[in-house]
């Protein structure tokens, strides 16, 4: 398992070239969500980071609406010219990398491809470019080991940095504060909600948009051992908001020790979190987010309760094609999973006339059925 | 005359009866989801025997019928999909929309059933929509980032269908790209659980000035696109789509009403200058929304597509009284309360075509034809009958301050 990293400066470039790093990802400001980099320095960077034998990638992980994207390709390849390999997040860039350069292509799949198929088909569509895949950090250990492998090409993953949680083109900062807006074009705040448990999401205004991150960071550096022995092939390192830390963080990737970590943890100025590594449980509360009511409803389902008259009448929609019957014999479900059984004793239309039977679509009215209420579903016993 | 090929008007139909009400009155095809596989868990969604029932009530008013499968899926997820997909084509699903590769070839490996991409994918440029197209997909549904203008484009340079939202709540984020819930809710936004931290209010510290740290400062207006139709026209795009399944039957019925009223002016008429602009509007201002916004349909959406306001604030004036149950002379008009109405209150009755019908509720009885004055939600009533009037129509009243 190799290492990764963002490289914004030639001291960046350094301690990547003394921690054993064979690559760098140069963000040139135009191209990168939070690239930093013109592109004088990001040529130079280049030209420096090859010196020093490390291989250059560029990211370009922006997404693009098709004005802003046919601006960026008049000066996409003065950029792709100086790297060994492009990074994506846009489908669009990444069909115009194949078409258009010789450049091998990283693919960012860290936003949903949360499945193989998923996964195989970026190979697929790729046509032999891809050299890379980046899963997203949602995947939980078992996923990720899977895929690394049955892909193939090599997977990165973030191991530690900041969670990226939203993002927007939208200027959701300057539109409340446009004093506050830098020199170099950005805002920075931190947000906190009543309606949330957590304090301080770190937000960011750039020419990019709007992004918000988690008020922790995602740290695998524990598992790095783990993720080794599963066959991932790239580890991220991402400290591009303090740096301060990079060497130590490679350092116990490469020779985890628990007490060095336990030391590292302690001086590190963020809370750390590991996501969905051990299991992705949120799909597990969707049961309780649908309404009971409203599971419901296959096969002998007749239709619902419209009106519950106590003493008086039932006033049924049936929606079953085969209609009601005065010989029916019905099973009602309470809205509060109470099932009551009943005949029919009085069965009228909406004229009040006593009828055999209502067609669907059509009201049925029936005697009162004791504890049934409104809302209530009918089916066929 | 007509001198263009007229975008569909593609309505949610967040259950049945809304799938009806909205083809009674006008959409060209409505998306709904099925019991797993969407974005909308808490939606009431279709069983199979719905699904089955929703597409010949449709097909047989020559209304298509999209199936969502929108969500990114696990791998466990995806393993129920061939089932369901056979299912789907079995009963003639017009098109399946899909924001997910995985899903994209599934589908295709087990159906023929057409493929549309979601915004969920948020697809913003042509070469994007080459690659899905590449992947099999007949339609893209861009992101709402995109213009008209930048949409057209798109649609000439790659040849495939196109779908654009026109009205409805949006995300503030880039679809697909917001895990606020999945890290601090535990639920997965992409599949369906979003929490709607986005409409939070935040203090924002780090911008001083004590009068703006306090904001709803991510929360989106609603889209509204009546007066961008022409572009959408001369753009040639194929779908105008009304987000909204967990909406009410007046929402689903009122835009299907008054998008499909306005095209079908375009097709008699070549423009859109007419006296019913202004009803139009005023119609989709009596739904329930926030602030209206053309966000990036025609320039960039910029700091006043924010609704920086509590929810609600801007609820339309009317709100939904009932729906009609039955009406002929015989049993008079039988009306589903959902919001209570008094005696003498002032009522519309909404055709599916045309004006409002009002009505003065002088005369309420009970289904046992006993006289009340003030009716009761969740109760059935009667209203003497009126020409015009018959089931599935839509019952509203001017809210009361
Ligand atoms: S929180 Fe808001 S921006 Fe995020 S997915 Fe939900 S609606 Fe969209």
């Amino acid at each position: 398992m190799k290492l990764t990293s963002y490289g914004r400066s030639l001291h960046e470039l350094n301690i990547l070239k003394d921690q054993g790093f064979e690559e760098v990802i140069l963000e040139p400001k135009s191209l990168s969500r939070f690239g930093k980099l013109s592109k004088d320095e990001f040529l130079a960077l280049s030209m420096r980071a090859k010196e020093l034998g490390l291989r250059v990638l560029l990211e370009w992980d922006i997404l693009m609406t098709e004005d802003v994207f046919t601006a960026k390709l008049k000066e996409v390849n003065d950029y792709v010219a100086h790297a060994d390999a492009v990074r994506v997040q846009d489908p669009g860039a990444f069909g115009w990398v194949v078409r258009n350069t010789d450049r091998p292509l990283q693919f960012i799949a860290e936003n949903g491809n949360h499945n193989l198929p998923a996964l195989e088909g970026w190979v697929d569509l790729a046509k032999g470019r891809l050299e890379r895949l980046i899963l997203s950090i949602e995947l939980s250990k078992t996923a990720i080991e899977g895929y690394v492998q049955k892909l193939k090409v090599p997977c990165e993953l973030l191991g530690m940095g900041r969670i990226l949680l939203f993002y927007t083109p939208r200027p959701l900062l300057s539109a409340l504060a446009p004093e506050k807006m830098t020199m170099n074009g950005e805002i920075a705040a931190l947000g906190e909600s009543e309606e949330s448990p957590h304090k301080g999401f770190p937000i960011v205004e750039n020419a990019h948009g709007t992004f918000m991150f988690h008020i922790k960071e995602f740290c695998l550096v524990d598992f790095a051992h783990e993720l080794r022995q599963m066959g991932l092939g790239f580890f991220r390192i991402d400290q591009r908001w303090d740096n301060q830390l990079l060497a130590e963080i490679s350092g116990l990737v490469k020779n985890f020790d628990a007490t060095g970590f336990e030391t590292f943890k302690e001086k590190y100025t963020q809370d750390l979190m590991r996501g969905f590594y051990l299991v992705n449980k949120t799909d597990v509360l969707f049961p309780k987010l649908k309404n009971s009511r409203l599971q419901k409803r296959e096969g002998d389902y007749i239709g619902e309760v419209l009106e519950a008259e106590k003493g008086s009448h039932l006033a049924i929609m049936v929606k079953n094609p085969k209609g009601l019957k005065k010989t029916d014999l019905l099973k009602i479900l309470h809205p509060k999973g109470e099932i009551f059984e009943s005949k029919i004793y009085s069965l009228r239309n909406l004229s009040l006339e006593e009828v055999d039977s209502v067609a669907a679509g059509n009201l049925a009215i029936i005697q009162f059925i004791g504890g049934v209420w409104v809302k209530s579903q009918v089916f066929y016993q | 005359m007509t001198k263009h090929q007229l975008p569909e008007v593609l309505a949610p139909a967040g259950s049945l009866d809304k799938l009806k009400i909205a083809v009674l009155y006008g959409a060209n095809a409505v998306y709904v989801g099925g019991q797993k596989f969407g974005l909308r868990t808490a939606a009431d969604n279709f069983t199979l025997d719905e699904l089955r029932e929703g597409m010949n009530f449709a097909h047989e008013r020559g209304t298509q019928v999209y199936v969502v499968l929108n969500s990114f899926l696990h791998d466990k997820d995806l393993e129920e999909v061939p089932e369901f997909v056979k299912f789907l084509e079995e009963i003639g699903t017009d098109a399946v929309i899909v924001s997910d590769l995985g899903v994209v070839k599934t589908v295709r490996a087990h159906s023929k059933i057409p493929v549309h991409i979601s915004t969920q994918a948020s697809t913003l440029n042509s070469e994007s929509a080459r690659i899905w197209k590449e992947a099999g997909a007949t339609r893209i549904v861009l992101g709402r980032e995109v213009s008209v203008k930048e949409a057209g484009k798109i649609k000439r340079e790659v040849d495939i269908e196109i779908e654009m939202f026109i009205h409805g709540s949006m995300c503030m984020a880039y679809s697909g790209h917001c895990v606020i819930s999945n890290f601090t809710q535990g639920r997965d936004s992409n599949r369906g659980g979003c929490a709607h931290s986005c409409r939070f209010e935040y203090s924002l510290e780090g911008l001083d000035t004590p009068e703006k740290k306090k904001a709803y400062f991510m929360s989106s207006k609603d889209l509204e696109g009546l007066r961008v139709l022409p572009a959408f026209i001369e753009e040639k795009i194929d779908s105008l789509k009304i987000e909204g399944r967990m909406k009410s039957h007046l929402y689903a019925g009122t835009m299907s009403k008054v998008y499909s009223e306005a095209l079908k002016y375009y097709a008699e008429h070549g423009d859109f200058l007419s006296d019913d602009l202004i009803n139009w509007e005023a119609e989709l201002s009596k739904v329930s929304h926030r602030t209206y916004t053309e966000a990036s349909l025609v320039e960039k959406a910029g700091a006043d597509s924010i609704f920086n306001e509590r929810e609600n604030a801007s609820d339309g004036e009317w709100q939904m009284v009932g729906s009609v149950i039955d009406a002929n002379p015989k049993s008079g008009i039988v009306i589903e309360v959902r919001n209570a109405f008094n005696q003498g209150d002032e009522l519309e009755i909404i055709p599916f075509k045309g004006p409002a019908i009002k009505v003065v509720a002088n005369e309420i009885m009970d289904l046992a034809m006993k006289a009340v004055t003030r009716t009761r939600p969740t109760t059935l009533v009667r209203l003497p009958f009126v020409e015009g009037v018959s089931s599935m129509h839509l019952v509203r009243q001017r809210g009361k301050a």
